[in-house]
């Protein structure tokens, strides 16, 4: 299944999606999520950026955040919610929020 | 005449918020759908437990003793009764050192049939693979 | 274009997830899709009159009968949640349905994408 993942939260959810398997992949940061893109913890980024999956994080939630796109993870790419719209219509056949 | 299947995946712990209880009301209210559907279109949802969301399933909850209110346990075993898929994690069952005698696998005492699975999170993978939509709770 | 069918529990101000859920189904509406919104839980607040701007809260009464005025855009409130915290029908907004749990699982049927957010 093509599969997107709105990964709201940064404490929980982690171990959801570690189990997930898909053809395809994505995991789209948004709410609090969005610090999986760009926070270091302890110096090391999110064990999540080590999955196999296309990463996104929604501009809106982390420029709420005091985060900009340069400080996002080189795995993630910048999204808003017209692009999160055309993605779950378009790239991917089915969506959860976690 | 179409079915369209809905995977419920309760994943929330019980009682401090009520995602886990909205879960399974709307899930068993599957059964009342077809009010609004065409002749022979029907919802049908399942239920997966995962992760800390097989702690839902513990027997002898005191909701209504303590808070006034019908328990999660109770809402279980209705979706039993309601002849619905349930499915529990095996692994997260034996995580919380959990087995069968700990939790609702039937509806028995109200008359019900069918009972709940415990299963390899594969299958719970599959689940989600065959539903239509996912809705994670 | 298709039909997207939001699910959402999450508190209205207390909670920006209600806030990314009118936000997605303002850009779903934007690009041409069909939404349907259905509050249940917390999300019931919502479905009450009155709400105030306050620079410091949260403000989707605006956003939402916009959506409304679209008209491809149904919001439906959880009759039963929204009682159960003493919003009756007369404190529903203008063009707010009110309804049983069922009209979420119908409403999925026909649609061509589910999000449910369940919970705060």
């Amino acid at each position: 299944m093509k599969l997107a993942v709105l990964m709201s939260d940064y404490r929980s959810g982690i171990d959801m999606i570690d189990r997930l398997s898909a053809d395809s992949l994505g995991i789209i940061f948004v709410g609090n999520g969005v610090y999986h893109a760009a926070v270091k913890d302890g110096g090391k980024t999110s064990s999540l950026l080590g999955k196999k999956a296309n990463f996104y994080a929604l501009v809106e939630d982390f420029e709420t955040r005091g985060i900009t796109a340069a400080n996002l993870d080189s795995r993630v790419k910048a999204v808003n919610y017209g692009d999160v719209v055309d993605m779950i219509f378009n790239d991917y056949e089915k969506v959860i929020w976690i | 005449m179409a079915t369209k299947k809905l995977s419920f995946v309760v994943r929330s712990l019980p009682y401090k918020t009520e995602a886990s209880r909205l879960a399974l009301t709307h899930a068993i209210a599957s059964q009342t759908v077809e009010i609004y559907l065409n002749d022979g279109d029907l919802v049908e949802a399942s239920i997966s437990y995962v992760g800390d969301g097989v702690l839902n399933c513990l027997k002898g909850q005191q909701g209504m003793k303590h808070y006034g209110i019908t328990t999660i346990e109770g809402h279980a075993k209705n979706t039993l009764l309601l002849d619905m898929r349930v499915l529990i994690c095996k692994e997260d069952l034996e995580k919380f050192g959990l087995s069968e005698g700990n939790i609702v696998m039937d509806a028995e005492d109200i008359g019900g049939e069918t009972s709940a699975k415990i299963v390899a999170y594969s299958e719970i993978q599959k689940e989600m693979e065959t539903a239509d939509h996912i809705l994670v709770c | 274009m298709g039909k997207l069918t939001i699910g959402t529990f999450s508190s209205l101000v207390g909670s920006l997830s209600l806030d990314f859920a009118v936000k997605l189904a303002e850009a779903a509406v934007k690009k041409g899709h069909k939404v349907d919104f259905w509050m249940s839980g917390n999300a019931t607040m919502l479905a009450k009159k009155g709400q105030k701007a306050f620079k410091d809260y949260s403000f989707l009464a605006k956003p939402i009968q916009e959506l409304i005025a679209t008209g491809n855009f149904q919001i439906c409130a959880c009759e039963a949640c929204a009682e159960a915290r003493g919003y009756h029908k007369e404190d529903c907004p203008d063009g707010f349905i009110r309804k049983s749990m069922d009209w979420y699982l119908a409403s999925t049927f026909d649609a061509d994408r589910v999000l449910h957010i369940g919970g705060d």
